[in-house]
């Protein structure tokens, strides 16, 4: 079990991944995506590629080696950042149950 | 997905050699073959363009796509013709340590047909004879052996199975489990012996187990468990027992494929889809830790139900290679129902002969072992935290997700066994699904995103731009052919990650810089792990990760010097060869989300190095790239003197930070403390290094993975496109190096 939790907290340092989402982070932010990235999940996010450097589906890759990769209806990106930010707010409201914008909106 | 796989019996072959080609359907009904060479894998439309270059060969036509299955799984095979045959009164024994007990049937020994000691789905010990079963009450353990054994006894017509779990820190012998039934005695009619796995009833293996076995037996007669278990503990008193049919002692013939038995009846067997020897046994308690010294203590092999040596599938057709035919980077691609987009690509290196330069002064080096390390890796599908040291989403290529549906292919010396045992094998003897131009990876950084084969793509597909003449050369040439296969060349380039090597293939290239050669090394963190091929089976090689260096596992306590070989596993820098000494860097750091420029320092000004930045500006170079965005990233390597840097070698140019992505090695961060990280630690860098050797050679390395990916950035036409050729050009040139005085 990861010791660390996401919280409100960390608003900022999603607003600053939404920004800019692969590259240098900031410490806070960093730790935010260890957890998000790390090894406490049943199952992973991924990318399924379906046209090389132009178009991905969003699936579900369940952690024991050979199980089924789900792919998630609908869901198409044609831009990796768009995937990256998609993603983040997914796993924010697997952690915290609630929608990261919807945050991010209030406390503007 | 992939509708068609395949495979070659080989990764290097010369002009005039046979290529056999093995295909398996996984979907197609039909497939054409025709033959490539291969001038640029990447697909990336920022990048240079794919480029293949159609050779005339006629491959035949339309073929038949036939389904062909994945078979893992490792046993012993011990033929036994009429051994076995007739007798009445029998005992089979081994000493056994399961690995992994997940509700599947296992076989520990069988007669097949006659007799067999197994594992149940409930972890309980099995003894079948004919239609009758007998089950242990005990359940086996991951954390101790067991000494089992199955009798029966003609004239009281009882079937005993027994189990004995040796719990080490007891100061009396385990006590065993005894149960017994009456049965009538069945003819014997096995003709052989098979250990770790059984016959099913289409003749097949199943039931293959995970885990460990030490010193099995047959005797025609029945061993009270208690006089078997001293027995078993000492092979002297045991090979002079009347009633020995067979015992096979692990330790003889380590480095083969050859069982051996110990008895009078000579019943030597083989292995089978290689499982691991020269591992530590039922009597190792930590009293030697080399198998060299104490092979009796070794007498153990560890099987695994996801062990793969030879797929084994049958040849669909062959290829001979012209003997016009230039040495170069080729493929037998493999097109099912006339779609290109889902063809196969069998790649290999058409090498010069062997008896006869081909008067080219260049070679590329074409690093199989690293591919084979690397061979159908599943690093980010396995390995949680990968997508950390990615600092980005990860993508599942076609191949990937083929890899998911099918990993009875067999792993990467990346990946665990099922049991979480390292993988310490890995075979080039099966299709390599990653090993292909357009593939896209894990760790190629944000970009293009390739690793390995088809990153160094970027490479090939540099020296066709420039028009460059070469010779290609593969990792296992270099093994056999040493320094006189080097010898033919001024220049020497490797790839981008050229990390595995055995001990031939670094006394080559050292040989090689010591005797006038120019070695260009184009990567990052290479000449890292010592590897072993096997003299008894071509076409493998083993890893055994021991100590340090970033690696996915350990080989375990007692277990880091290599069945293959008895080579010492682990780093070359602990090995008395570190890259530092070979080509003037070694690894520092990694991260695989972007890469950064080099900053030109005090020493690119040295008038030795003027050659290399003819008509190059600074400060900064290589602030762009496919690999990342720079060319330093991905893997870098720093100079470093106290690790065997020559003190002359000249520090070119050195990125100045990566992110924080970028982490110390643990060879190095000996006391980890929170600042040894890419925005923190200086030492965390990229070294592009040059030195000249004493026999007139010289060195030139960029330290970094990235670099190819720079090269290949705007068609070729860079700084560090110009740099690299400028290099090429003074180094094929005959005029010697001289060291500084």
């Amino acid at each position: 079990m990861a010791r660390y939790q996401i919280s409100d907290s960390d608003l900022l340092f999603a607003s600053e991944f939404l920004a800019e989402p692969i590259g240098y982070h900031s410490p806070g932010l960093q730790r935010v995506l260890n957890r998000m990235r790390g090894a406490d999940w049943a199952f992973k996010y991924i990318l399924v590629t379906e046209e090389r450097h132009s178009k991905w589906r969003l699936a579900k890759l369940p952690i024991k080696r050979g199980s089924k990769v789900t792919l998630i209806e609908g869901v198409v990106y044609t831009d990796l950042l768009e995937a990256e930010r998609d993603i983040f707010k997914r796993r924010w409201k697997d952690l915290t149950g609630q929608n990261v914008e919807t945050l991010l909106s209030q406390s503007l | 997905m992939l509708p068609i796989v395949g495979y070659t019996n080989k990764l290097t072959a010369e002009p005039g050699e046979t290529v056999d080609v093995m295909v398996s359907s996984f979907g197609a009904k039909s497939y054409q073959a025709d033959f490539r060479q291969i001038i640029q894998g990447d697909t990336n439309p920022d990048g240079p363009g794919y480029q293949d270059r159609k050779i005339e060969i006629d491959l035949g036509g339309e073929r038949k796509a036939i389904a062909k299955p994945f078979r893992p799984g490792s046993c012993v095979v011990i033929p036994a013709h009429k051994t076995f045959a007739g007798i009445k009164d029998f005992t089979l024994a081994a000493v056994v340590k399961p690995s992994l007990l997940d509700g599947r049937r296992r076989s520990i020994i069988a007669l097949p047909g006659f007799a067999e000691i197994g594992i149940d789905e409930n972890d309980h010990l099995t003894g079948n004879f004919s239609d009758q079963m007998l089950v242990s009450t005990l359940r086996l353990s991951n954390e101790h052996w067991h000494i089992v054994s199955l009798s029966y006894d003609s004239a009281a017509r009882q079937l005993t199975l027994s189990i004995a779990q040796d719990r080490d820190a007891a100061s009396e012998p385990p006590r065993p489990e005894i149960v017994s039934l009456e049965t009538d005695l069945q003819p014997c009619m096995a003709t052989e012996c098979l250990i770790a796995a059984t016959r099913g009833t289409d003749g097949e293996m199943v039931d293959y187990l995970d885990g460990k076995i030490d010193r099995p037996a047959v005797f025609d007669r029945t061993i009270a468990p208690d006089v078997l278990r001293n027995l078993l503990a000492d092979f002297s008193l045991l090979r002079r027992q009347r009633s020995l049919l067979g015992a096979w002692d692990f330790s003889r013939k380590m480095m083969t494929q050859v069982i051996r038995d110990i008895s009078p009846y000579q019943l030597h067997g083989r292995i089978h889809n290689a499982p691991t020897r020269a591992m530590t046994g039922w009597l190792w308690k930590g009293q030697e830790l080399d198998w060299k010294l104490r092979p009796d203590l070794y007498t153990a092999i560890h099987f695994h139900s996801t062990d793969m040596y030879d797929a084994g599938w049958d040849m669909d057709f062959s290829v001979t290679i012209p003997d016009k035919l230039k040495s170069g980077v080729y493929s037998v691609r493999l097109v099912p129902d006339g779609n290109e987009d889902d063809a196969y690509y069998c790649v290999f290196a058409v090498r010069p002969p062997r008896g006869k330069p081909s008067g080219n002064t260049v070679a590329f080096l074409f690093p199989t072992c690293s591919y084979m390390a690397y061979a159908n890796h599943r690093l980010a599908m396995d390995v949680p935290g990968t997508e950390i040291g990615m600092g980005r989403a990860v993508e599942l290529d076609r191949h990937h997700m083929f890899l998911q549906e099918n990993p009875g292919i067999g792993f990467s010396v990346y990946e665990t066994h099922d049991d979480e045992q390292g993988v310490f094998h890995s075979s080039r003897l099966r299709p390599i699904v990653d090993m292909q131009p357009k593939v896209k990876s894990f760790l190629g950084g944000f970009g293009s995103n390739i690793w390995q084969f088809n990153a160094d793509t970027h490479i090939l597909g540099w020296l066709d731009a420039i028009e460059q003449d070469y010779d290609v050369v593969t990792d296992e040439d270099m093994h056999e052919d040493g320094l006189r296969l080097l010898q033919r060349y001024n220049v020497i380039l490797t790839g981008t990650h050229p990390e595995y090597y055995t001990r031939n293939m670094v006394e080559a290239l050292q040989g090689f810089t010591d005797r006038g050669g120019r070695l260009m090394y184009l990567g990052g963190n290479g000449f890292y792990w010592v590897v072993s091929f096997n003299e008894d089976m071509p076409g493998i090689m083993e890893c055994r990760r021991s100590e340090a260096g970033i690696r996915p596992w350990e080989p375990g306590h007692g277990q880091f010097y290599h069945g293959f070989t008895g080579e010492y596993g682990g780093l070359w820098r602990r090995n008395d060869h570190p890259p530092n000494h070979l080509c003037g860097v070694g690894m520092t750091s990694q991260g695989f989300d972007i890469s950064e420029p080099y900053v030109l320092g005090p020493d690119a000004s040295d008038p030795r190095a003027a050659f290399i930045f003819e008509g190059v500006e600074g400060p900064k170079i290589g602030e762009f790239g496919l690999a990342g965005g720079g060319a330093a990233g991905l893997e870098v390597d720093r100079a470093d003197v106290a690790q065997g840097t020559p003190e002359h070698a000249l520090v070119l140019a050195s990125s100045e930070r990566h992110t924080d992505i970028y982490l110390m090695t643990p060879e190095d961060i000996l006391d980890p403390t929170p600042d040894w990280s890419g925005t923190q630690a200086d030492i965390i860098r990229a070294d592009l290094t040059f030195f000249e050797t004493i026999g007139g050679g010289a060195v030139f390395s960029t330290g970094s993975i990235a670099w190819a990916g720079a090269m290949a950035w705007n068609g070729y036409d860079n700084e560090i496109s110009k740099i690299t050729e400028n290099v090429l050009k003074r180094f094929d040139q005959e005029t010697p190096f001289k060291p500084p005085q």
